[in-house]
């Protein structure tokens, strides 16, 4: 009986939680996000169009791609956005040293996306495959690399926001460049997950 | 943010993954296979937006828009690819 009673006394209290106005982190860099989600919408685009007139050419294609590459990728964005939530969820509870093993964590995954994509690449090349092969090749080199630079931008702002946490930097109360960083490496994240199927697998 | 709940998204997204990558590789391309990966990428992305972005707190100005960026997105490229099985 007290358990159904301290169930309905907690049932509203979460219900009634207020929505926030703004989006986590600082406002800029949600501007930034939608900005390059519609840079990448154009280019998802772009690609499943030109598709159309060019169908043989891209499916005898996408069966030269290491779509097992893509799916390991895919799986390592996926834990490195999972480290950075985590990351936040330490700072929220005052774990800050536990917070930046999370971001180092995520770290190493985006390093190592970045590994996988120039062994995938330099296979590529050694087959005399490149931008200008088709067009099938200049759009999965150009849609590629394009999401590479944003994972390393991602790298480059988590390996910032990194330093700061072991240094103190960021509190339970304050720790809105951490929820920044986090909301970009999010959408690095989000942009895969649709060029994955849509480039490696979708023929 | 709840620890269980990112662990729980963590999981079902690797889930989601490889049975993508799985029915990727075993069924052909047809109109049943292109819809079933891009629900599976729009469940993806929304378990992203919803609890890694953590927008499912936030008024919907802001969820609307990236939950309406993927739902476009997947539909312009169900739409050129039903264009194509037609």
């Amino acid at each position: 009986m007290s358990l159904i009673r301290s169930t309905f006394t907690l049932l509203p209290s979460r219900r009634i939680r207020p929505l926030q106005h703004n989006p986590p982190g600082d406002l800029a860099i949600w501007v930034f996000i939608l900005a390059e989600l519609v840079t990448f919408f154009a280019l998802f685009s772009a690609y499943a169009f030109a598709r159309l007139s060019h169908r043989e050419l891209f499916a005898e294609m996408q069966k030269t791609l290491d779509a097992e590459a893509g799916m390991i990728n895919t799986l390592l964005l996926i834990t490195g956005s999972w480290c950075v939530a985590q990351a936040v969820a330490a700072i929220e509870r005052h774990r800050n040293r536990q917070s930046g093993h999370w971001l180092l964590a995520a770290i190493v995954a985006g390093a190592a996306f970045l590994v996988v994509k120039y062994v995938e690449y330099a296979a590529k090349f050694a087959q005399g495959i490149d931008l200008s092969t088709n067009l099938f090749y200049a759009f999965y080199f150009s849609l590629t690399a394009f999401h590479a630079m944003h994972v390393l931008l991602g790298m480059a702002i988590l390996c910032f926001v990194w330093r700061k946490a072991m240094q103190g930097g960021y509190s339970a109360a304050d720790h809105r460049g951490m929820e920044t960083a986090a909301s970009y490496w999010h959408m690095v994240d989000l942009v895969w997950i649709v060029l994955f199927p849509l480039v490696y697998l979708m023929r | 943010m709840n620890r269980s709940v990112l662990n729980l998204v963590w999981v079902a997204l690797m889930a989601a993954t490889l049975l993508t990558w799985g029915v990727g590789k075993t069924i052909a391309m047809n109109a049943t296979f292109v819809m079933g990966v891009l629900v599976l990428a729009g469940l993806k992305g929304w378990l992203i937006i919803e609890e890694f972005m953590a927008l499912r707190r936030v008024r919907w100005f802001w969820r609307g828009l990236l939950l309406g960026w993927l739902m476009l997105t997947l539909f312009v490229i169900f739409f050129a690819y039903g264009l194509s099985l037609r």
